[in-house]
Formats: C-alpha cells, sequence, structure tokens
C-alpha cells in the first residue's frame, strides 16, 4: 500500500516540527529574571484575567525603572512569559507545564481564580517552583500542604462574612435571615462556606441558598424568591459577571432587600457601568485606594490609583493592587534570599514580612496571606449621579458611614 | 485480521517511536499524553461521526464519567469519599504508591465499564434520532452532565475535585513517564479495536446506515442492535481516555474540564473532520495537525486563538471539505489503491 508512503513522510514532517521547537529558555537569562505566567485572556474570566496581567506589567516597569532586583551585588531586571490559559484549569495545568518544562522558567506568577490556581499549584509543587499568586483565594489551597505557593491576598472564606457581622450589629445584635446566590466554582463557593460559617456563628437563618450556573447571565429566579422571602441581606458572588447580573435584574424588578452584600463590584465598575442602580450596594474587597499603607515603588494606595489609571485608562480594581503586590513581595525575597536557588527563594518567601501600598504580606504556613484584612465598601452616590466606593468597614479604615437600610425602590 | 507486510514496518515502527517518544522528547511528555488523549478521542468519535454518519456532540459525556468515575474510585477505595472533596477538598489523605497505582487500575476499569454500560442503556432512546435531532440531543446530553454534576457535594461540585497528587516514585519524570505510557497503550488498544473492527462486516453495516438506513433496515439489518454497540464501543474508550486525563491535569471541574464540551467536545469533532471522517487514518492524522497547530501557535496569537481556530475551521471547510485523508485521496488516488481510468475522466471534464 503506497499510503504508508504518505502516513511515514507525514510523521517525520511532524517530528521535524517537533524537534525544532524545542527552544529553552533559562530563567535567568543575561540581566533578566524570567517569570511564567498563565492568564485569562479569554474566556469566562478575561475581564478580570487582563486586570491581573495590567497589574503584573505595571509592577514590571515601575520596579526596572527604579532600579530593578539586586541579586549577588548585580542587577537585574524583571521580565514575564505570559500564556493565555483560556479560563480553564485543564489548560492552565497544561501551560504551567510547558513552562516549566519547556520554557524553563523557575519562578511563577499566579493565574486569575481559584479553579485556575487549584490546577497550577499541584504542577508547581512537584517541581518545586516557587509562585506567588495574587488572585486564588480558595481555602482549600491553603491546608494542602503546599510549600510553595504564596498567596498575598485573604482567603475567599473571609470576603463576606463581616457583611453578616455587620447585618446582625445592625439588627441590635438579634439574628437576621439572610438569602444566598452563588456561582457554582470554587471560589465563588468558598465565600459561601465563609458565610454559612458567620451565619452558624451569630446564630442567623438561611432562607435561600441558590446554586448559580457559571458565566451567571440570569438570575432572576432567585429574585424573584428573595421578593416573597423578603431576607434581611442577600449575599451574591458570582465573579464579575455576577455582580453585573445581580444589579441590572435587581434594579429591573425593584427587589428590595435591606443589606446587598457582594463581591467584584470594582472589578466589574459597577459604579460605572450601573450608576444609581448600584448604589448602597456593599462589596467585598482586599483593597482600597484610601487605605494607608505605604512602600517605595508605588508610594500608596491613591498614587497607585492615579498611575494606574493614567496607564490603562482606568481606575484600578483590588485584582491589578494585588497583582502588583506579588511582583514587590518576589523582588523582597529574591533580594534577601540573594540568589536564585527555588529552595533559598522559597525560604525567603516564607520569612516575608513587609508593608507594600495594597497591605501588610506575611506567609502563614499554608501560604496565605494572614496580615491584611479585608474591606468592605458601599457604593455611595451623590445628587448628581456621580458614584463612588467608600469604605464603611473595619472601622478603623472607615472613610463613610455603611447606610443601612437601604431604602426601598420607591423611594428612590 | 491480516496484516500485510508493509503495514506491519509500518505499525512496528509507529510503536518504536511511540515508546521511544518520551525519551526524545523529554520536555513533550504532557503534550504527548494529550495527543494520545485527542488521537483516542478523535478515533472513536468516528465511528459515529464519519462511518455511522451520527454527528454525536455527547461522547464527551464518557469521557466526563470515566473522568470522575476514576478519581472518585481511587479516592474511595482507600478514603472516605465526602471528606476529601468536602469544602473544595480542605482535608489531605495521602496516597501510598501502592495505593495510588491500585486506585489507578481499578478505578481505570471502572471508568471504561460504566460509560459503556450507560451508552448501551441510554443509547436505545437517543441512537433513534437521526441527523439534527440526533445532533443537538446528544449536545445537551454533554451539557446536561456538565450542570448536573456541578450540584453533586460528593464529586466536589462547583468547588471542583483535586484528583491525588502522584506519588513520590523514582525521578520528577516518573509522572509524565507514567501518564504518557498508560496513554500511549490506552491508543495502541483503541487502535488494534478500532481496526479489528474497520475490517469485518460490523463496518459495512455502519456505512450502511450512512448511507441509507431505511434500505440497511429492509435488508434485515437490526440497525439499532449495531449503533448502539458502536456507541458502546466509543463510550468504552472515551471514559479510559477521560480517566487517563483527569489524573494528568490533577483537577476536575465540571464544565471546564470533565463535561466540556465546547472544548473538547468541538475538538474531537474537528479533529476528525480535518483529518478525513470516515477512515481509518484520517482521525489520527487530524489529531495530530491539530494538537500541533494548537501548541505551535495558540501561544503566540494571546487572546486571539479562538480567531486563528475560525480560520482554521473555515481553511478547512473550504479547502479539505473531505479533510486531509480525503484531500490526498482525489489528489493520489492510485496510492489509495484506486484505478483511475485516464479516458473517462477527460471525457467527463470535456462533458462539463
Amino acid at each position: 500500500m503506497k499510503i504508508n508512503k504518505i502516513i511515514i513522510s507525514f510523521i517525520s514532517a511532524a517530528v521535524i516540527l517537533l524537534s525544532t521547537s524545542v527552544v529553552s529558555f533559562a530563567k535567568v537569562v543575561g540581566d533578566k529574571i524570567v517569570l511564567g505566567a498563565a492568564i485569562s485572556l479569554t474566556g469566562k474570566y478575561s475581564s478580570n484575567g487582563v486586570h491581573t496581567q495590567n497589574g503584573y506589567n505595571m509592577a514590571v516597569d515601575r520596579i526596572n525603572s527604579m532600579g530593578g532586583v539586586k541579586v549577588g551585588g548585580k542587577t537585574y531586571k524583571f521580565d514575564i512569559i505570559y500564556y493565555d490559559d483560556e479560563s480553564n484549569p485543564k489548560r492552565a495545568a497544561q501551560l504551567a507545564e510547558r513552562l516549566i518544562s519547556q520554557d524553563g522558567v523557575e519562578f511563577m506568577l499566579g493565574p486569575y481564580s481559584s479553579g485556575l490556581t487549584k490546577a497550577i499549584a499541584p504542577v508547581t509543587e512537584k517541581y518545586g517552583v516557587p509562585m506567588v499568586e495574587a488572585n486564588g483565594a480558595s481555602r482549600s489551597l491553603f491546608t494542602k500542604g503546599y510549600k510553595y505557593l504564596f498567596a498575598v491576598l485573604a482567603p475567599a472564606n473571609l470576603y463576606l462574612d463581616v457583611a453578616i457581622d455587620l447585618a446582625v450589629e445592625k439588627n441590635n445584635g438579634k439574628p437576621v435571615t439572610v438569602a444566598m446566590a452563588f456561582e457554582q466554582d470554587a471560589f465563588s463557593q468558598d465565600v459561601r462556606l465563609g458565610v454559612l460559617d458567620a451565619i452558624k456563628r451569630t446564630g442567623s437563618k438561611k432562607v435561600i441558598d441558590d446554586k448559580l450556573p457559571k458565566e451567571l447571565n440570569d438570575m432572576a429566579a432567585t429574585l424573584v424568591k428573595v421578593k416573597q422571602m423578603k431576607p434581611d441581606v442577600l449575599v451574591v458572588s458570582g465573579h464579575t459577571k455576577g455582580a453585573l447580573t445581580a444589579i441590572r435584574q435587581i434594579s429591573e424588578m425593584k427587589v428590595d432587600v435591606p443589606m446587598l452584600a457582594m463581591t467584584h463590584c470594582d472589578a466589574a465598575k459597577l459604579s460605572k457601568q450601573h450608576g444609581k442602580n448600584s448604589q448602597y450596594a456593599l462589596c467585598a474587597s482586599q483593597w482600597h485606594k484610601t487605605l494607608t499603607y505605604k512602600d517605595n515603588f508605588f508610594k500608596d494606595g491613591m498614587t497607585y490609583d492615579a498611575d494606574f489609571t493614567k496607564e490603562f485608562g482606568y481606575a484600578p480594581p483590588y485584582q491589578a493592587a494585588e497583582s502588583s503586590a506579588a511582583l514587590l513581595v518576589f523582588k523582597d525575597a529574591f533580594e534577601r534570599a540573594n540568589s536564585f536557588d527555588q529552595k533559598k527563594v522559597r525560604d525567603a518567601l516564607a520569612a516575608t514580612n513587609m508593608q507594600t501600598f495594597y497591605g501588610n504580606i506575611k506567609f502563614a504556613e499554608g501560604g496565605q496571606n494572614v496580615d491584611k484584612p479585608m474591606v468592605l465598601f458601599q457604593v455611595m452616590c451623590d445628587d448628581g449621579g456621580k458614584c463612588e466606593n467608600k469604605v464603611v468597614a473595619p472601622t478603623k479604615w472607615a472613610s463613610a458611614k455603611l447606610i443601612h437600610p437601604i431604602p426601598s425602590w420607591s423611594q428612590r | 485480521m491480516s496484516i500485510s507486510r508493509n503495514n506491519l514496518i509500518l505499525y512496528i515502527g509507529i510503536l518504536i517511536f511511540g515508546i521511544a517518544a518520551p525519551f526524545l522528547f523529554p520536555a513533550f511528555k504532557v503534550q504527548l499524553s494529550i495527543l494520545c488523549v485527542l488521537i483516542v478521542l478523535a478515533t472513536t468519535w468516528n465511528i459515529q461521526g464519519g462511518e455511522m454518519g451520527y454527528n454525536s456532540f455527547g461522547n464527551i459525556l464518557f469521557y466526563g464519567l470515566g473522568m470522575y468515575l476514576c478519581a472518585s474510585v481511587q479516592v474511595g477505595m482507600f478514603f472516605p469519599l465526602s471528606e476529601w472533596t468536602e469544602s473544595g477538598g480542605e482535608k489531605t489523605f495521602v496516597h501510598t504508591p501502592a495505593q495510588f497505582f491500585q486506585g489507578m487500575a481499578v478505578g481505570l476499569i471502572v471508568a471504561a465499564v460504566v460509560p459503556t454500560i450507560v451508552a448501551g442503556l441510554i443509547g436505545y432512546s437517543i441512537l433513534g434520532l437521526r441527523g439534527h435531532y440526533f445532533a443537538i440531543c446528544t449536545l445537551g446530553l454533554g451539557v446536561a452532565a456538565g450542570e448536573i454534576s456541578g450540584g453533586i457535594e460528593i464529586i466536589g461540585a462547583g468547588q471542583g475535585f483535586t484528583t491525588p497528587p502522584f506519588p513520590d516514585v523514582g525521578s520528577l519524570d516518573s509522572r509524565g513517564e507514567f501518564f504518557y505510557f498508560l496513554s500511549f497503550f490506552v491508543l495502541v488498544l483503541t487502535f488494534i479495536a478500532v481496526r479489528g473492527i474497520y475490517s469485518t462486516r460490523f463496518k459495512l453495516i455502519l456505512n450502511a446506515i450512512r448511507d441509507n438506513e431505511d434500505k440497511a433496515e429492509a435488508m434485515g439489518i437490526e440497525t439499532m442492535k449495531y449503533k448502539i454497540v458502536g456507541w458502546m464501543i466509543s463510550a468504552f474508550f472515551c471514559g479510559l481516555a477521560g480517566g487517563i486525563m483527569g489524573g494528568l491535569v490533577g483537577y476536575i471541574d465540571s464544565t471546564d474540564v470533565a463535561f466540556d464540551g465546547r472544548e473538547m467536545g468541538v475538538f474531537m469533532v474537528l479533529m476528525a473532520i480535518l483529518g478525513g471522517k470516515g477512515t481509518l487514518w484520517g482521525p489520527i492524522i487530524g489529531a495530530t495537525v491539530f494538537h500541533i497547530f494548537k501548541e505551535g501557535f495558540w501561544t503566540f496569537f494571546l487572546g486571539w486563538q479562538y480567531v486563528a481556530l475560525g480560520v482554521l475551521i473555515v481553511v478547512i471547510v473550504i479547502y479539505f471539505p473531505e479533510g486531509i485523508m480525503g484531500w490526498l485521496r482525489e489528489k493520489y488516488p492510485e496510492r489509495f489503491g484506486e484505478v483511475v481510468d485516464e479516458k473517462d475522466r477527460k471525457a467527463q471534464v470535456e462533458l462539463k
């Protein structure tokens, strides 16, 4: 059969193609420290993926222009190899493998979202590649005993439990009824766990506990139930799309609820996109520009906000800020380790204890940042319809007083 | 089945290459393993889509089932599964090497057998549909399975399911080698099985169903029986492929990894069509070309890869409507053992 010839020539062509693409990079090339990152540039997390990438790039430029990283008396500059993980864990794990075994990357930055971090962490752990991640908050990431995983953010279960405490406080210490709607993904379900803990702790009652599909475009069914049950608090979490969907449908359906607590308000640019409709929404955030943390590179939150807006044309959500902070942590660890040995860098990372514009960073045994509390802000609008996010809790950072309960739609 | 001498040389050559591949390209082990899985998926899809003329988008159901089953059995044999997946997998249990491999072995058997049974059970009702109705129905199967599994707590629900980490045996490369040889073994198994059935009357019956199902039935063929058996064969190997992929990725998510209809589910169709559906080698060539294209160029399009994929689909449809094999067959028919009557061909051209 002549067809064999075709197949054989085809296979040899494939082999040649494969072997020519074996190009290996060293992690430190000349005066460059090459970091690897798989980022969601397409797919359901693409908007937050871009925030993450912008945050990384901003910090790389800043650190490089301010003298770079000094290791062993020599100055190095950061460089990042990006791949697009398509918001898919399978792809992310594959790309981590590719970054490490083909591109020779020895230090990694995290992807966006808990699910993707969960997929990448076993790979980096296996190869002993230190990874500083800024966007994987799931609590279960920190109980697996990973030694090379460091997260600059507070775990997901701490996002909204404060909101329940706040509601109970406003209810004169009496338990409240809580309606919950969470997307079916690792992060949102972890936020749910935190809220469940808070409900149990305060003796409150959950009246609705809905799981919403991924790529949340419609939650009308849940909102109909909310209208009927009249809970004291409505908690919604579903990344950027979840926040946008919730506000859109709550305002369309005129759902009255005394407290609306959410995540990802700033990443969704709620106050800009939905204006007055998003007013009074209470949002969990890792960072806010008015917090008074400081560092040498970005100075403080307000300066970071201004610089970021100038460079990228929009105000930085916390996803960008925490991503920038990850680079600051790496720089600090490299200089303290004074070496590019992965083990030494890992130990230096574990001993991190520093302040950045984004907050204090100190890692617990499991790799989570234990030195930075979450903040809650509320969307507040003036009469002209200009809306702003103002921190309302914890009291140490509060720049405005919580408005509670939310006025009904008929009075707005 | 009989194997000619030339074929034997070809098969042995491929086998040797397959065994040597992870040592020749040590950095590409994961990609090579995924290539094996892709070939298995494309080849088994071809049984329905190519030979039988039933465009199934539902084979992803068996792949996802296999993935969840293999991981669940691997964990459940030694530890309480509900505790493993509780709260997104906060508790950590560690498999000893023996436990890991035993679990994997039993898990893979379950991952192959259960989807086969499922295919048999649902086959009777679903394979009664034809054409677009069948395609849409199977598309729904995959989507429904993804949404349902995303609500089942014991397999991690929306939090996902972290499969047992590979134990510390041998060097850093042992994990990659283990999964590569496992997937290569399944690939060889699939090839032998598919080649086996393609050389029997079974294939002719499938082709008869594709070409005219009513006529086939009128000739006394119990078409339903053959359709179901064909689907069960696909399910068997898709389940195995899923089980391996679960272990390889290390993290199972209901809609993004397991019942990944819009990626894997579409890719398997695309690969078979690219290579040439209805041929033995078409899906294999299609999967290889597709994978190399994807791995070689995908990452350079940062954010634009789906546009590139769209262009690829357009090119395939316009220039290779019959796939690479179909194109080659048209171009070099004598190499495929076809005799072309030049006079007749010319006469036809002149007629036009």
